[in-house]
């Protein structure tokens, strides 16, 4: 069976790939740490019936092979999920950080003409 | 002319059968519809009356507890973990033994909608279909409405009013599309009704709707009717305006505001006002205004017929408010179905979906199948109709 792989491109990274690690917990499982049902809905009082089933297993207890399609797709879904989180709190940083920079210059400018800072710069010019 | 029978069923079978997905909100829907091949077919515009059989039609609701509303999220996990179930039981009921062979095509709601829960039921219907070698049709969920509300009334030409969760609009068909005549400008009405239940912190089941009915319907004080605002802008309407409105009341009930005259009498301080009375206005003012611009639509149209579609058309109490003012017009008739079909279904996208694929509309490309969750019922080609 050939195992999926997911790809990542965007213009600021050429790409990424996603590969499935048969040995790593997380692709052994079909109840993804990033799928579950929403923290909001838990606390309202939501019960969860919507979990998926555990992969299923042939008589000899070995994982079926859709089984393990679904397990690996859960574990590359978790990864993308994770990847995609970072990216958002990186360019929400770099936001913030640009909005801070931006509100200082307004600032600094504001400043500036309430003390006369325009007026100098005028004679300057003059 | 339309040919309805320009595709032949496949198999040298007498008649077609078609497999629809509906997952646009919180219901997942599985349908199996089956359309004879009939002669008459091949020369007019019968597409009202494709003698059709419903082999199955299985539903699950993704409900939350009272108080909340359905998170795009919660509602893709809850269709990608019974989507296969329901297949499954669907294809059993409908006696299908062998998709790929007994298949001729496979439905899905392409939108509008809600995208994650929209996309999870897409991904089934593309893995069925390279799986069983069939081909997909994407169906515009209002126009789905529209076609199963037309097969089970029989309604040839009528105007509809489609009211559900996320849609509000008078409808009238010409030249090949479905017209929009008037719609909502915010909110759609089953969605007001919905954030008021929520107000409420009354049930999600069976749907939050149908629990204001049965409120309403206990109403003691019937003849005097609190005013609410009544926003008729031309054709079209409003209603976030009227839900703000009334759940500010509701909140000055509960928290007993009693500075709130319209609510508490100014002698005795007692409560004048109960839940199910303003239960009772909030659908008797917002049923006058479908009313209202629906006749207008009607009138400007020169048609007799109203067709009821979408999840509050099941509200009774609308049928019979429509069905009043079409008896103050010559041959007024109100057409309207049960549960069954007018919430939101699979059969439904399976029967406009086989409409679409007898006339040779089918998706070459699974690039295609993506879905979107903007997607007006006026742009859709209705080649099915003359």
């Amino acid at each position: 069976m050939s195992v999926p792989f997911a790809s990542y491109s965007s213009p600021d990274l050429e790409s990424h790939v996603f590969r499935v690690d048969p040995t790593c917990p997380r692709y052994q499982t079909t109840d993804g740490s990033t799928t579950g049902p929403s923290p909001h809905v838990l606390n309202a009082g939501q019960i969860d019936k919507d979990r998926p089933s555990e992969p299923r297993t042939d008589d000899n207890g070995q994982i079926t092979t859709l089984g393990q399609l679904r397990c690996h797709l859960t574990g590359l879904q978790d990864e993308i999920n994770d990847f995609l989180t970072e990216r958002m709190e990186i360019a929400k940083g770099k936001k913030t950080k640009l909005e801070e920079s931006r509100e200082q210059r307004i600032e600094t400018e504001i400043k500036g003409l309430l003390d006369g800072g325009d007026d100098n710069g005028n004679d300057d010019n003059s | 002319m339309v040919n309805l029978n320009a595709v032949a069923p496949g198999g040298g079978r007498e008649y077609y059968v078609a497999l629809g997905l509906e997952g646009s909100a919180n219901k997942l829907g599985v349908g199996v519809v089956k359309h004879p091949v009939v002669g008459k077919h091949e020369g007019g515009d019968f597409s009202y009356d494709c003698e059709s059989q419903i082999l199955s039609n299985v539903r699950d609701t993704y409900i939350t507890p009272a108080g909340e509303g359905f998170l795009p999220r919660d509602t893709a996990r809850h269709h990608k973990n019974w989507c296969v179930r329901l297949i499954k039981q669907a294809l059993e009921e409908a006696g299908i033994q062998n998709a790929a062979k007994d298949l001729d095509v496979i439905c899905f709601t392409k939108g509008p909608g809600m995208g994650a829960p929209l996309h999870s039921v897409v991904v089934a219907a593309r893995t069925c279909s390279l799986l069983w070698g069939v081909p997909l049709v994407g169906v515009n969920h209002c126009v789905g409405h529209i076609e199963m509300g037309r097969e089970i009334t029989k309604a040839v030409d009528p105007v509809v009013l489609y009211v559900s969760g996320g849609n509000t609009q008078v409808i009238a068909y010409s030249e090949k599309r479905y017209r929009i005549f008037g719609e909502t400008l915010d909110i759609a009405i089953g969605n007001c009704l919905d954030r008021f239940a929520r107000t409420l912190r009354i049930s999600n089941y069976p749907s939050p709707g149908y629990n204001i009915e049965q409120l309403a319907l206990n109403c003691k004080k019937k003849d005097t009717l609190l005013e609410l605002p009544y926003t008729v802008k031309g054709m079209d309407l409003s209603m976030s305006g009227i839900l703000a409105y009334i759940d500010n009341l509701a909140k000055d009930l509960f928290r007993d505001n009693r500075k709130n005259r319209q609510l508490f009498d100014r002698d005795s301080d007692e409560a004048k006002i109960s839940v199910e009375d303003l239960c009772f206005a909030l659908q008797e003012n917002l049923f006058a205004m479908l009313v209202e611009i629906t006749e207008r639509a009607m009138a400007h149209v020169n048609s007799n017929q109203v067709l009821i579609v979408g999840g509050v058309g099941c509200n009774l109490r609308l049928q019979e408010m429509m069905q009043q003012m079409c008896q103050d017009r010559a041959n007024g008739q109100v057409h309207a179905t049960d549960e069954r079909f007018c919430i939101d279904n699979g059969v439904m996208i399976a029967h406009a979906g086989l409409l679409q694929y007898r006339m040779g509309d089918f998706v070459k490309d699974l690039s295609e199948t993506v879905v979107t969750q903007k997607f007006r019922t006026d742009e859709v080609y209705v080649a099915w109709r003359e």
